[in-house]
C-alpha cells in the first residue's frame, strides 16, 4: 500500500499567528485506504494544520498536492470541492432544522430555483445509510438526537459531500465509549471503501485501535512518522514532549508552605455534568496547577470558585468559613478577595478601545471612589504604582489598551486584579499567545506573590509551566481531579500520563526500562 | 497593531477630539452658511437663541438616549415616557397647591417609573431592550389614553412648568437652556467622574468584562433606563410648559431625532464609545436641520426621509470603525 502514490502531500507548511509560530515546515503523507493517527500535545500544531487542509486558513508558506496536482484552498468550499471534509471538535448542526436539512445545507439539491425536498431526502438517506445511521429518520429535527446520534449526522453530513479524505478532529471527545464503538465501526468500513482518514484524538487507545499509521508533531513540526503498532505508548509520549527545555523559571520556596493553613478550600465541588466532586485546597503561599488536556473542566472549576456558575453543588471554604459566592462582585470583595484572570483578555479581561487608565482601575474603581466619584489622584497614584511593578511598557494612561502588544495587555489584566490585594488569585492560562520574556515576567510574579502570602491556583495548558511554576498540580480529567502530583512528583510523564489517563504503572516501567 | 503608530502619531489636540464630534460641528457651520444664504436672519442671535432653545427640549431627551445607546442598548419607550410625563404633571396640578408643587416631580417620576420597567426587563429577565422599550411605549400610550379618553387632556401647565420652559433667569437666555446645561453638566459629571459613568462605558464595549470585573451590571442598567425615561419625562414636562398643555402623541416626534443626534454626535450606536459634547453637536445639528428644512418648506414627511438618510450616511462613516482597537 506504501508503494502508492500518495493521495496527499503536505510540503513545508508554515503558518504563524502573530509571533508565534503554529506550523513549522510540516510535512505530511496521506494514503487512500488508510486511517492516519494525528497525536501531539496542546499546541503543537494539529489544528491549525487541519485548518489548512480544509481551507480555513491559508498557509504562508509550502505547498500541498493532492492526487500529485498541486492544489491551494481559499475557501472550506474549495477544500469541500477538491474532496476534502472535516469534522470539527464542536458541532457545526443547526439544532432547529432536520436532519436532511442539516446534511445538505451547504449545498442543496434545487429544483426551478427551489429546493428539491425529495432529493434532498434521498441524498440524507443514502449518507445516513453510509456513516451507518440508517435508523435516523431524515426529517427529524437535529435538537431531538441525543449527542451520539447527532455526531452520526455530522459524519453523514461529511460522507454526502463525497470526500476522499476526511478528517476528525476530537470527533468522539463528547462520546461515551459504547458510541464511540460504533462510529470506528463506520470509519474501518469507510476505511475499507478506500477513502483516507485523518484521525486526531487525545486518547492513545482511540488511535491505538483505529490507525494504521501515526505522525507524531510537536512544536508546529512532525517529529515522527510510524506504522501503528511498532511504538509503545511511553515512547510515544516521549515523542510528544521531545527534549527542548529551557530554565525560565524562578525557584520555588525552598519549603513548602505546609504549616500555613488552608486560605481556601473545596468541598466536594460539582456542576452539571463539567464538574465532579472535586476537594482540595490551597495554602497562603502555595501556587497550585490545574493540568490535563485542555477541556476536562478546568476552566469550569476557576469560573464556580469565583461565582460566575449557577447551581454549583458542595461547599466552599475561605479561612475554614463557608461562603457561598454569588458573583465576581462578591468575589472581589475584601472578604473573599479573590481576583480571576479570565481565559480571553480581548473580550474578558479588557475593555479594548477604552484606556489604559480606565481598563487597570475598572476592577478597583469602590476603591478610589468616595460615594462613587473617582479621586482622580488617588487613581493616578495607585495605576503609577501597577505600571511600576509589572514594568508595563505603555505610551501614556491614555492611550487604548488594544493599542498594546499582547504580553503587556495581559499584564493589564493582571495589574488590574492587583490593585484589590487578592489573598487568592486564580489564572486562567494567562501565558497563552505572549511573548517569552513576559511569561518569564508573570512567573517571577506568581513567586512574588506567593512569597507575599497569595494562594494561588493556576490552570496552564503548557506543561512546562506547570513543572516550573507550580508547588502541586492538580490534574484534571473528565471533570475531575484524577491526581496530585507535588514536589519533584511533578514531571512531563507523570502529568502526561495521568493526562491522558493512561496507568502510571505501566509508564513507570517503561521508563526504567 | 499597526495602528500603535497612528494613535501615538496624533497629537495635541486632535487626539483628545472626536473626528465624529469635529466633523458634527462642521456640519452645524455648514449649516447656518447655507441658511444664511437663504435668509439673512440665519446668523442674527436672536434667531440662535430660539434655536437653541427649541434645541433644549430634544438635548435634555437625546441625554437619556445617549445614556441607554452608550451602554450598547437603545429606548424605543420615549415617546410616551415624554407624553406620560407631560400629562402627568399636568393631571398633578389639577389637584389643589400640593398638586402644584409636586407636578414637575411626579411627571419625572412617572417617566422613571417606564424606565425601572425596561430596565429590569433588559436586566433580569435578558429581555431585548428593543422589544422590552418597545412594549412599555405601547402600555404607557394605552394608559394614557385610559386616563384622558383619548381626547386631548383638558389640564393645564403649572406656572412652575411654564417658567422654566419659556422663562427668563437670565435675561434673554431662555431658561429651558439652562435646564439643558445643568442636565447636560451632570450627564459630563457623571459620565466622566463616577464609578458609575465608568461602568457604563465599560459594560458598553464588553458586557462580559464588567461583569467579570465585579461590575453590578444589571443595577447599572436598571439604573440607566431610569435616568433615561426620567429624562425623557423632563422633555415632556418642559413641552408641556412650552405649549401650556400636554397633548396626545406629543412624543412622537422626538424618538427618532434623539437617536440620531446621539449616532450623529460620534456615540457607536453598539455602546461603548462617544462624548457629551457630540451628543450636543448632534442634537444642535438635527435642530437646525428641522429649522432649515421648514424655512424651505419641505413638509414633514420629506424631513423624516431626511433624517432616516442623514443616519445611515452617518453609521456607515463611523458606525464600522473596528471595536476592539
Amino acid at each position: 500500500m506504501h508503494g502508492a502514490n500518495p493521495l496527499f502531500r503536505m510540503e513545508g507548511v508554515s503558518k504563524r499567528y502573530g509571533g508565534v509560530r503554529a506550523l513549522d515546515h510540516a510535512e505530511l503523507t496521506v494514503h487512500a485506504g488508510q486511517i492516519h493517527g494525528i497525536l501531539g500535545e496542546n499546541g503543537a500544531g494539529k489544528s491549525t494544520l487541519i485548518k489548512i487542509m480544509s481551507g480555513v486558513v491559508a498557509p504562508d508558506e509550502g505547498r500541498m498536492t493532492l492526487d500529485g496536482k498541486e492544489v491551494s484552498f481559499a475557501s472550506p468550499a474549495a477544500a469541500n470541492d477538491a474532496g476534502i471534509a472535516c469534522i470539527f471538535q464542536e458541532l457545526s448542526l443547526v439544532p432547529h432544522l432536520s436532519v436532511a436539512d442539516n446534511i445538505v445545507i451547504s449545498n442543496p439539491p434545487k429544483r426551478f430555483g427551489m429546493i428539491d425536498r425529495k432529493k434532498q431526502r434521498a441524498i440524507a438517506e443514502e449518507a445516513l445509510a453510509r456513516a451507518g445511521a440508517a435508523d435516523i429518520h431524515p426529517l427529524a429535527l437535529v435538537r431531538d438526537l441525543p449527542l451520539s446520534r447527532r455526531q452520526m449526522v455530522e459524519i453523514a453530513k461529511a460522507l454526502a459531500r463525497k470526500p476522499r479524505i476526511l478528517i476528525l478532529d476530537e470527533a468522539t471527545s463528547a462520546l461515551t465509549a459504547a458510541d464511540v464503538s460504533k462510529i470506528f465501526a463506520v470509519l474501518k468500513r469507510l476505511r475499507e471503501e478506500g477513502l483516507a482518514l485523518l484521525y486526531i484524538s487525545h486518547r492513545m487507545h482511540e488511535i491505538a485501535e483505529l490507525a494504521d499509521v501515526c505522525t507524531v508533531f510537536r512544536n508546529g513540526s512532525n517529529v515522527a512518522t510510524y506504522e501503528a503498532g511498532t511504538k509503545s505508548d511511553n515512547e510515544v509520549v516521549e515523542l510528544m514532549i521531545g527534549r527542548e527545555y529551557t530554565n525560565v523559571f524562578p525557584p520555588k520556596a525552598p519549603v513548602a508552605a505546609s504549616d500555613n493553613p488552608p486560605v481556601i478550600e473545596c468541598r466536594r465541588l460539582s456542576w452539571a455534568d463539567q464538574l465532579k466532586d472535586i476537594s482540595f485546597s490551597v495554602r497562603a503561599g502555595e501556587v497550585v496547577g490545574l493540568g490535563g488536556l485542555d477541556g476536562q473542566g478546568q476552566r469550569d472549576l476557576l469560573l464556580a470558585l469565583f461565582g460566575v456558575l449557577r447551581g454549583v453543588g458542595g461547599e466552599v471554604l475561605i479561612e475554614g468559613k463557608p461562603v457561598r459566592i454569588r458573583g465576581p462582585r462578591q468575589a472581589k470583595g475584601d472578604e473573599i478577595g479573590m481576583a480571576l484572570i479570565p481565559e480571553d483578555r480581548k473580550t474578558e479581561g479588557l475593555l479594548l478601545p477604552m484606556s489604559v487608565r480606565d481598563n487597570l482601575s475598572f476592577a478597583a474603581l469602590d476603591r478610589v471612589a468616595r460615594a462613587g466619584v473617582i479621586d482622580r489622584a488617588a487613581e493616578r497614584s495607585r495605576i503609577d504604582e501597577m505600571i511600576r511593578l509589572l514594568a508595563i511598557k505603555t505610551a501614556g494612561t491614555d492611550i487604548p489598551a488594544g493599542a498594546l502588544s499582547g504580553g503587556n495587555q495581559q499584564k493589564i489584566v493582571i495589574a488590574k486584579w492587583l490593585m484589590n490585594r487578592p489573598r487568592i488569585i486564580l489564572l486562567n492560562d494567562p501565558t497563552r499567545g505572549i511573548d517569552v520574556g513576559t511569561k518569564q515576567e508573570i512567573y517571577q510574579l506568581l513567586r512574588k506573590l506567593a512569597a507575599d502570602g497569595a494562594a494561588i491556583i493556576f490552570y496552564s495548558t503548557d506543561y512546562d509551566e506547570l513543572i516550573g511554576c507550580c508547588d502541586r498540580v492538580l490534574v484534571m480529567y473528565d471533570g475531575g481531579i484524577r491526581r496530585e502530583l507535588a514536589g519533584d512528583g511533578i514531571t512531563e510523564h507523570a502529568l502526561i500520563a495521568s493526562a491522558l489517563n493512561v496507568e502510571e504503572d505501566s509508564m513507570a516501567e517503561a521508563v526504567g526500562a | 497593531m499597526s495602528d500603535i503608530s497612528s494613535g501615538r502619531g496624533r497629537n495635541g489636540i486632535w487626539k483628545r477630539i472626536d473626528p465624529a464630534v469635529a466633523t458634527a460641528f462642521g456640519c452645524i457651520v455648514l449649516l447656518l452658511l447655507v441658511g444664511s444664504l437663504y435668509s439673512s436672519n440665519f446668523l442674527h442671535l436672536e434667531y440662535l437663541l430660539l434655536q437653541l432653545k427649541v434645541a433644549s427640549f430634544l438635548g435634555v431627551i437625546a441625554t437619556g438616549a445617549m445614556l441607554v445607546i452608550l451602554l450598547g442598548q437603545i429606548d424605543l419607550s420615549a415617546p410616551w415616557a415624554i407624553t406620560t410625563g407631560a400629562m402627568m404633571s399636568c393631571a398633578a396640578a389639577a389637584y389643589g397647591p400640593t398638586g402644584v408643587a409636586l407636578a414637575i416631580p411626579f411627571g419625572i417620576l412617572c417617566g422613571m417609573a417606564i424606565g425601572i420597567v425596561n430596565g429590569i426587563g433588559v436586566a433580569y429577565l435578558r429581555i431585548p431592550a428593543m422589544i422590552i422599550t418597545l412594549a412599555t411605549n405601547a402600555v404607557a400610550q394605552g394608559l394614557m389614553v385610559v386616563y384622558t379618553g383619548g381626547f386631548s387632556p383638558q389640564d393645564e401647565a403649572t406656572e412652575a412648568m411654564r417658567y422654566i420652559a419659556t422663562g427668563f433667569l437670565i435675561p434673554s437666555v431662555p431658561n429651558a437652556v439652562l435646564v439643558w446645561i445643568v442636565v447636560g453638566a451632570g450627564a459630563v459629571f457623571f459620565l466622566s467622574r463616577t464609578t458609575f459613568g465608568r461602568a457604563v462605558y465599560g459594560i458598553g464595549n464588553s458586557e462580559r468584562a464588567a461583569y467579570l470585573s465585579g461590575i453590578d451590571t444589571r443595577r447599572i442598567l436598571v439604573l440607566a433606563f431610569a435616568v433615561s425615561g426620567g429624562l425623557s419625562a423632563l422633555g415632556g414636562v418642559l413641552l408641556a410648559g412650552y405649549s401650556s398643555k400636554a397633548a396626545q402623541s406629543m412624543g412622537d416626534v422626538y424618538l427618532l431625532p434623539a437617536i440620531a443626534a446621539v449616532v450623529l454626535g460620534g456615540t457607536s450606536i453598539l455602546g461603548g464609545r462617544g462624548s457629551y459634547l457630540g451628543t450636543v453637536a448632534g442634537v444642535i445639528l438635527i435642530t437646525l436641520l428641522q429649522s432649515i428644512l421648514s424655512v424651505m418648506q419641505i413638509p414633514e414627511a420629506g424631513r423624516q426621509v431626511i433624517y432616516g438618510i442623514v443616519i445611515v450616511v452617518m453609521l456607515l462613516l463611523y458606525g464600522r470603525a473596528p471595536a476592539s482597537r
